[in-house]
């Protein structure tokens, strides 16, 4: 194996877990905002005791 | 890389909403619903149409000041009479399982965020690490000032609380990463005025506290049980996430060398 190589292989593995964090972020907030904070009313509702028990500030 | 993360963050979330939906069944949504016969005071399903057309129905000046809506009673802060909500019983507990699933993944996912952000590889004992300050700055550094509450307990508005909430999780959160990742004694000062700012600044607090109905006892007990719940929650999702992510890293060796 190169020097070559071997960099293209971590420059390849960062941008690889530079996507994966980008991902996870958007993915998590999105489901965490849909779960504790979305202000349509049914989902409210069907959130209801969930959003209580775990603290997040409701109606 | 993206699939093992999905994936162990995935099956973390499944786990820990498993075991703190199981909590909350058990220990806040009986609370909860004994809170909202106390909200609604005296106005019943059948009523709750009638209050709304009529706002001026002398009961109905009992539901307004301490609270805009009536939940469980069929009465919204919107006016409608029927807007959508689960039905009591089994189909209200579903959707607050859906509700802690969705939440439990979405919370594994930031979690794994962050362990990549900070080159942590994840086993379960690091992931327990940051799943505890997942829930020191998600959890109890807001509930500090907006300690959690149950339906029918007079409240500031909710986008003012919203935002303190949001706030307080972002400055805990950086202010932890200062301290406990950064080390030095510039930026855990910086760490402790980060967390100590939006106390210092203060929740925004109800203007009216005292016309509640809930008993304090059952409010009290509802506060401390969430936060305990909140604990499990994150470090399950914590131990799990580092458990998960060795499961589905020997799985993938084992296929590559296959």
């Amino acid at each position: 194996m190169t020097t070559a190589t071997l960099q293209t292989q971590a420059t390849t593995r960062s941008a690889d877990g530079a996507r994966a964090l980008l991902v996870a972020a958007f993915l998590g907030l999105g489901l965490v905002f849909v779960a504790g904070f979305a202000p349509a009313t049914v989902l409210h509702n069907a959130a209801h005791d969930f959003r209580h028990a775990q603290n997040f500030p409701c109606h | 890389m993206i699939a093992r993360l999905l994936s162990a963050a995935l099956v973390a979330g499944f786990l820990a909403s498993v075991v703190a939906t199981g909590l909350q069944l058990a220990l806040t949504s009986p609370l909860i619903l004994q809170a909202e016969t106390y909200e609604g005071e005296g106005a019943h399903a059948a009523l709750a149409p009638f209050l709304d057309a009529a706002p001026d129905a002398p009961f109905a000046a009992l539901i307004v000041p301490a609270h805009a809506h009536a939940h469980g009673e069929g009465g919204h802060d919107h006016g409608k009479a029927e807007e959508w909500q689960p039905a009591p019983g089994l189909q209200r507990m579903a959707f607050t399982g859906l509700a802690t699933l969705v939440g439990g993944v979405g919370y594994a996912l930031l979690l794994a965020a962050v362990m990549l952000a900070l080159r942590r590889e994840p086993t379960p004992q690091s992931g327990l690490v940051v799943g505890i300050a997942g829930f020191l700055a998600v959890a109890l550094a807001p509930a500090i000032g907006l300690p959690p509450e149950l339906p029918g307990m007079g409240a500031a508005p909710l986008v003012l609380r919203q935002s303190w909430w949001l706030m307080t999780v972002i400055a805990t959160g950086l202010g932890l990463y200062l301290i406990a990742v950064r080390r030095v004694p510039l930026t855990i000062l910086g760490g402790l005025v980060l967390i100590v700012a939006p106390h210092l600044a203060g929740a925004p607090q109800s203007v009216d506290t005292v016309s509640s109905q809930v008993p304090p006892a059952a409010a009290a007990q509802f506060a401390a049980r969430s936060l305990a719940i909140g604990f499990v929650f994150w470090a399950v999702i914590g131990l799990a996430y580092g458990w998960a992510w060795g499961l589905f890293g020997r799985e993938a060796g084992t296929r590559a060398n296959a």
